[in-house]
């Protein structure tokens, strides 16, 4: 063996050594130092990604476009075209009523934010938002921020901040955990996220509820505020199905939020234990 | 050759840029272009083996930093159950076995047939998130088939191959400007 070829041997073995020896803290310093380093080129990025998309789809569709122009000239299509616009702003202007009234009455000091970027990674459900340490949120190490949509539904807490850009890692991915309990029983459990790909319905998993716990679909489930991590009483999803295993029941959970539609949320700027 | 290393480790650092704006093809299974495995793995096979251990720590350093994901735990007591999830470095390994594979066919590679390496970049990078997939399902205790992933992953992997020509091109001018040979000449 070539002596530098040895000497590169024995630096990647130290390197390899150390990275594995990393402490959780340290692996989160790193990602902190990282995720503020290329936060500016994220929301740049984001930009790029939309126009790409909105790109894609127009391509995707042109046949389709060229059809509407055709029936765009009669007067009746002209009339449902305009009908289609009120209703996107319609419901453009009830979301932000939502949004807005969410604001006033929530009982939590909230940052409203705008989603800029959803699942920037191949594996992991996150999603990136326009607000950052400039706007309060500070990085510590005891707790994460937590985040809801509009309609008050729990959407997973603040994983990494920039200056003007932070991640948010979702309820539904498979390393988020929630304390959670059953509204109307006494029944409580950890909420976990469940694998799902491009297209597919988030679903998550409520797990740890007791064998005999009498369950029925449509049953809220909320965050019981244990474990410091979320506020108690925030909204998570309806329970769609109940299954008794070897050792704990385990029910299937439909989210309260719509992830595959979400623009904005609102981050609670107060710890869980305030 | 160490101009030329040093080079390859800017290119690595300016990937990571360029990820940033490289979107996801929502309308094809929501493929990703995946630059920085691409440049560990088309940079592994124009360097000698020890270059390439360091590339590949490199790569894999920054592609954890970037991707995996860590939170803070709760209370014990509540949260008895910590989540699994792979460890930050577990990429290094990874990167290294595909160097070592891309490493395999250098010599044909230094005949002047570049467009082998780049289908094997393609194959490289399939296995790579094939087993990160395996991985990820061995590690949460819980292996689901998928066809959706498997889908995903197959249509990142013949995305991120597409780009291989031009990063080979690249390689070969930054190698040009260095004055390193990373082929036989005829």
């Amino acid at each position: 063996m070539k002596p530098l070829n040895f000497l590169a041997l024995i630096l990647f073995v130290a390197g390899l050594v150390w990275v594995f020896t990393l402490s959780e803290k340290s692996v989160r310093h790193i990602q902190r130092s990282y995720y503020s380093a290329i936060s500016p080129l994220i929301s740049k990025g984001s930009e790029t990604e939309a126009f790409a998309n909105k790109f894609l789809e127009e391509v995707e569709h042109s046949a389709d476009l060229e059809k509407q122009i055709e029936q765009v000239i009669e007067e009746r299509d002209r009339f449902k075209l305009i009908a289609g616009r009120v209703r996107e702003l319609e419901a453009e202007n009830n979301q932000l009523r939502n949004a807005l009234d969410f604001k006033k009455k929530t009982q939590f000091d909230v940052v409203a934010a705008r989603v800029i970027r959803k699942q920037p990674q191949m594996w992991g459900k996150t999603i990136e938002i326009d607000r950052g340490t400039d706007d309060g949120f500070e990085a510590d190490p005891e707790f994460d921020l937590c985040v809801l949509a509009s309609n008050g539904g729990l959407v997973g807490r603040l994983q990494l901040s920039g200056e003007q850009i932070s991640s948010v890692l979702l309820i539904t991915d498979e390393i988020s955990q929630v304390s959670a309990e059953v509204e109307g029983t006494s029944e409580v459990g950890i909420i976990v996220g469940r694998q799902t790909t491009f297209g597919q319905t988030p679903r998550l998993r409520l797990r740890y509820l007791s064998k005999t716990a009498i369950l029925q679909k449509g049953m809220k489930v909320y965050t019981d505020g244990r474990g410091n991590l979320f506020p108690p009483n925030i909204p998570i999803g309806t329970i769609e199905d109940f299954e008794v295993g070897p050792v704990y029941g385990e029910a299937e959970i439909k989210p309260a939020v719509d992830f595959t539609n979400l623009k904005n949320v609102f981050v609670i700027t107060e710890s869980p234990g305030d | 050759m160490l101009l030329y290393s040093i080079s390859l480790i800017g290119l690595l650092l300016l990937s990571c840029i360029v990820q940033q704006f490289l979107p996801s093809v929502s309308s094809w299974y929501d493929a990703r272009f995946l630059i920085l495995p691409l440049i560990v793995l088309c940079g592994s096979v124009t360097v000698s083996t020890g270059i390439m251990l360091i590339l590949a720590y490199l790569g894999g350093f920054l592609w954890d930093a970037q991707q995996i994901l860590s939170v803070t735990q709760g209370d014990p007591f509540v949260y008895q159950n910590s989540p699994d999830s792979l460890k930050f470095g577990y990429s290094v390994v990874l990167y290294t076995l595909m160097g070592f594979l891309m490493q395999g066919i250098r010599p044909i590679f230094r005949e002047g047939k570049w467009y082998l390496s780049a289908i094997l970049a393609g194959v490289a990078i399939f296995l790579y998130l094939f087993v990160e997939y395996l991985l990820r399902g061995f590690v949460g205790g819980g292996f689901h088939k998928n066809d959706g992933m498997i889908q995903q992953i197959w249509a990142s992997s013949v995305l991120t191959m597409l780009l291989s020509p031009l990063i080979f091109w690249i390689l070969f001018r930054v190698a040009d400007l260095c004055g390193h040979t990373i082929r036989y000449k005829k």
